[in-house]
């Protein structure tokens, strides 16, 4: 089940989190999306021997905690985005569709042009979009 | 589902952005007309650029980021590509510095400059400048203000396009700055200068 979403910007700061456990252990989540923005920052500037690795923009698993995964992908324009989960067995492959959906989502909520670049995405329908995506994403595999 | 809009259209909002923004918002401060007219550019560059990178990779270094908008950018913007690149962008190395003028210089060339010549620049092909000029006067002073006024005229619509290529490389990234020059139309050359 994902638990938690954020879009952080060029200079480390936040665009966008939403999560969606009904807890209230929001300042957990943001402190684990936290923390994972220097493993985002470690991966890309110590780049690992693996050559094709270099400029993708999937990062791939990035750490996990006890109970936790997070997933993170880095676009062009030096935009990330973390996301965190509970499920423990996850299919690389529907990680990188789910990215994907949710890159083109944050597209048109940036191709706004009432949004200002570098501030907050304050678009319901973008909410909306998210929400839709990760209740239709799911990634419980054949048990 | 691809959505299409009228190449006259396009025309006619960005000859009256400049209209507006000379004539009406800020008469006789041309200065601040460019910098918002560029400040508009610099917003639709970045939401662009966002746009056009997302299937690709990573951009590895500046060069690859500047041919991206040469050949893809351009192509998504103005139907084609650049049509001559040239750099003085060298690998930085530190020299031995000797003198603080020598410092400053060899500071500029490390910086990296850019020049992209489109020989038939899309959004001033159909300009023409109003020849109407009165040659009564001494024989070379005309032709100079002739010169003059449609330099100016067409470079208040070039701070639109300079304020796009300037909204991609810092979205990529790469903090410029980005300047034009129409000595000869219909040809137009747009000059980066990458700040360190």
């Amino acid at each position: 089940m994902i638990v938690c979403i954020a879009v952080v910007g060029h200079q480390n700061n936040p665009l966008y989190i939403q999560s969606f456990t009904e807890a209230d252990d929001a300042l957990k989540l943001h402190h684990i999306v936290h923390c994972s923005l220097d493993v985002v920052d470690e991966r890309v500037n110590n780049p690992k021997k693996s050559g094709p690795m270099l400029n993708e923009t999937f990062l791939g698993l990035l750490y996990p905690t006890e109970n936790y995964k997070v997933y993170g992908y880095l676009t062009n324009t030096k935009v990330k985005f973390i996301l965190v989960t509970t499920d423990l067995d996850v299919r690389d492959a529907d990680v990188r569709n789910f990215f994907r959906r949710f890159h083109s989502a944050y597209l048109d909520a940036v191709s706004n042009p009432f949004h200002v670049p570098g501030k907050k995405i304050t678009s319901k329908t973008f909410a909306e979009r998210v929400t839709n995506i990760v209740k239709s994403v799911s990634f419980h595999t054949t048990g | 589902m691809v959505r299409e809009v009228s190449e006259s259209c396009m025309d006619s909002l960005l000859t009256e952005i400049v209209s507006s923004y000379c004539n009406r918002f800020y008469v006789n401060k041309p200065e601040l007309a460019a910098r918002r007219i560029e400040a508009i550019g610099y917003q639709v560059g970045h939401q662009l650029t966002e746009r056009y990178t997302i299937e690709r990779p990573r951009f590895s270094d500046h060069l690859e980021a500047i041919k991206f908008i040469c050949k893809d950018f351009w192509s998504e913007l103005f139907k084609k590509q650049i049509d001559n690149l040239k750099t003085n962008h060298r690998v930085s190395f530190r020299p031995q510095i000797l003198q603080l003028e020598v410092a400053i210089q060899t500071f500029w060339l490390l910086q990296g400059t850019f020049v992209l010549q489109d020989n038939k620049f899309r959004w001033l092909s159909h300009m023409s400048v109003d020849p109407s000029v009165d040659i009564s006067g001494a024989g070379q002073e005309p032709f100079a203000m002739s010169e003059n006024k449609s330099a100016q005229a067409t470079s208040m619509h070039l701070y639109f396009p300079c304020g796009i290529i300037r909204g991609a490389l810092s979205t990529l990234g790469i903090p410029c700055a980005v300047s034009a020059d129409t000595s000869n139309l219909p040809a137009c050359s747009f000059v980066i200068r990458i700040k360190v």
